[in-house]
């Protein structure tokens, strides 16, 4: 029996390093996800810490494609993979599943790590460094959300705040050929409808 | 590579591919973008974005892991602007690069127990997550997302805020040639004036909805959308003309009008069938300048493109005019405050001679008959390569010793400023 269980892992992680250990891209589609069962999903986890690298980071990063009603059904066993991602001396692979580790449950990301962990080291090492760049940014600038540019001002006011107003680089001492166009062109806009109506 | 990252040269580090292997490594690097683009001048703010984006985007690893650094520092909300942008444009560049990003966006729309509002908000998150991913809206979709958002008890504003979720329901609606079943057509619209205008807040947990211009929106957006997908002639046009000035003051039409415009002017043919000396669709650009200033890039870019068209077909003449038509609007977009990219953008094609002498010149003799002094110091700094470029106003010059006029006093009043 055993031998044959030993066999069916070998064979899943020959299948999952040809699937996903093949490029160093780390992007992947959902297109694996489609052969998830939970007896596959049983032998990734037995073949898991035997695998490459590169091949858990993508095998846990294809979690995210999975179809929510798959996802809730097998949540146990994607949970068990991601606890051993999280335990992986690879620290990508550790911090991928932590970050990962309530998705399959709550289809949310960790907002919390665990700062005695080497992966929440890191990140709580970061992410201060990056709310102090953050915080001692110039206020103002260019860098509006992309949104922004279809929302009312009153809508943009509450997201953001009030919006900055162009610097003025001169004074205006004569309006641009385009105001003379925009008032001829609005007479004769106003002539033109008036002669819809009319006929 | 980390030996050479410890010792702090994260600048030396070219590979991405090499630094992203190692976490500590790419920590360091994301740092070191993040800070240039925080510390870049106006102009080189958007490279340093793009080169942050495209670094992150290398693997999903790398972006799983800055995306989640930035929700977390996003619900802080310091500097709330910034690092939304700096969380958009990761997702904005790895969409573009064929990505399917959405279920990790919805994934960070649940993190957080604020954000998490129960059924209507998992069922609006699931429904947008595939039309994301298909980068396609249905019909199916938009009904259920009507409904929700219809409803006493709506999902999260934020949701259909998704800049990418914008950007389908504006196509669909203004960009030439789209066509949406008429039954479905005010689900669309309705959808994108909620977004558009509901102002929602909350105040101890509660949330509360504005909803005053929701119905102006939406009609406005309605109206505007009917004109634009009518295929009216030019003189049709022109009678709408006072009312599209209306409409377009709300800023969602005024990005959908852009982009039908952009769709209709960049049709290989529309020069050569135009008759006006300034076609409408060009004038109405004029109008969104005027009235948005958060546009003003998104018509910058569209002018470029169309000054920089071959239209060989047409006579020299009349492309000379045709440009100097375009140049006349770029002129329009410096009087109402963009003005430093499109001093630069003259003053590269100028340096690179892409294009004629006497355009770059009727552009600067437009510039100097408009404005007056005080002039800023990156006015002067931008604007003087032109002034002292003897090609473009010499004969300017010479004209100046003969005559007074207001243009070449005001070339007296750059140049020696700008020489000083």
């Amino acid at each position: 029996m055993k031998s044959t269980a030993s066999g069916r892992e070998g064979d899943t992680s020959i299948w999952l390093h040809n699937k996903l250990g093949t490029s160093n891209d780390t992007w992947v589609g959902g297109s694996i996800c489609s052969q998830y069962n939970l007896e596959v999903l049983g032998n990734i986890r037995e073949c898991f810490v035997y695998l490459q690298p590169q091949v858990k980071l993508k095998l846990l990063l294809s979690f995210f494609h999975i179809p929510c009603r798959n996802a809730d059904e097998w949540h146990s066993e994607l949970k068990e993979i991601l606890e051993l991602g999280r335990m992986d001396s690879d620290p990508w692979v550790a911090m991928v599943a932590e970050i990962m580790l309530p998705f399959p449950s709550t289809g949310s990301l960790s907002e919390e790590f665990n700062a005695s962990e080497s992966s929440g080291q890191i990140f709580h090492l970061l992410l201060k460094d990056l709310r102090k760049i953050i915080h001692d940014a110039p206020d103002g600038g260019i860098l509006t959300p992309l949104e922004s540019r279809f929302l009312n001002p009153n809508a943009l006011n509450e997201l953001y705040g009030p919006c900055e107003q162009p610097t003025a680089h001169f004074k205006l001492k004569r309006k641009p050929k385009a105001a003379a166009l925009r008032a001829e062109l609005l007479n004769k806009s106003i002539e033109a409808a008036n002669q819809i109506r009319k006929h | 590579i980390k030996l050479i990252s410890d010792a702090g040269f994260q600048g030396e580090i070219t590979s991405v591919s090499t630094a992203s292997q190692q976490i500590e490594v790419f920590s360091r690097i994301l740092k070191t973008f993040i800070k240039n683009v925080v510390s870049s001048s106006r102009e080189d703010q958007i490279n340093s974005l793009k080169e942050y984006a495209k670094m992150v985007c290398h693997g999903q690893h790398t972006f799983v892991y800055t995306a989640t650094l930035l929700h977390l520092l996003e619900a802080e909300g310091v500097k709330l602007p910034l690092v939304t942008r700096l969380f958009q444009e990761i997702t904005s560049v790895a969409v573009q690069q064929g990505h399917d990003v959405a279920p990790i966006l919805m994934a960070l729309v649940r993190t957080g127990t604020d954000a998490f509002e129960g059924n209507s908000q998992t069922r609006a998150s699931q429904v947008l997550s595939a039309m994301l991913s298909k980068k396609a809206l249905n019909p199916a979709d938009i009904t259920t997302l009507h409904k929700l958002y219809s409803s006493d008890d709506p999902p999260p504003i934020h949701l259909i805020r998704i800049p990418q979720f914008l950007d389908l329901l504006v196509d669909a609606l203004f960009k030439p040639g789209m066509k949406i079943n008429p039954e479905h057509k005010p689900k669309y619209i309705s959808l994108l004036a909620y977004a558009a205008s509901v102002v929602e807040t909350r105040k101890d947990g509660e949330k509360s909805l504005k909803q005053d211009e929701l119905k102006p929106t939406s009609q406005a957006i309605e109206r505007a959308h009917n004109v634009c997908a009518g295929n009216k002639t030019s003189a049709e046009l022109l009678a709408e003309l006072s009312s599209l000035y209306h409409y377009l003051r709300f800023p969602v039409v005024a990005a959908g009008i852009t982009r039908w415009v952009s769709g209709v002017v960049t049709e290989p043919s529309y020069f050569k069938l135009s008759v006006e000396q300034t076609p409408i669709h060009l004038v109405l650009l004029d109008e969104v300048v005027l009235v948005h200033h958060i546009l003003h890039e998104d018509v910058f870019t569209l002018l470029q493109n169309l000054f920089e068209v071959e239209l060989e077909d047409l006579e020299i003449l009349v492309q000379l005019d045709l440009k100097k038509m375009i140049i006349d609007r770029m002129v329009n977009l410096v009087s109402r405050g963009y003005v430093i990219p499109v001093l630069k953008y003259m003053a590269n094609i100028c340096q690179k001679e892409k294009t004629d002498y006497s355009l770059v010149r009727y552009f600067v003799r437009e510039i100097l008959e408009m404005v007056a002094p005080p002039f800023s110091k990156e006015f002067m700094e931008n604007f003087s390569p032109l002034i002292e470029n003897e090609n473009i106003t010499g004969s300017m010059r010479a004209a100046a010793a003969s005559s007074s006029s207001s243009s070449t006093s005001t070339t007296a009043a750059v140049v020696p400023a700008s020489s000083s």
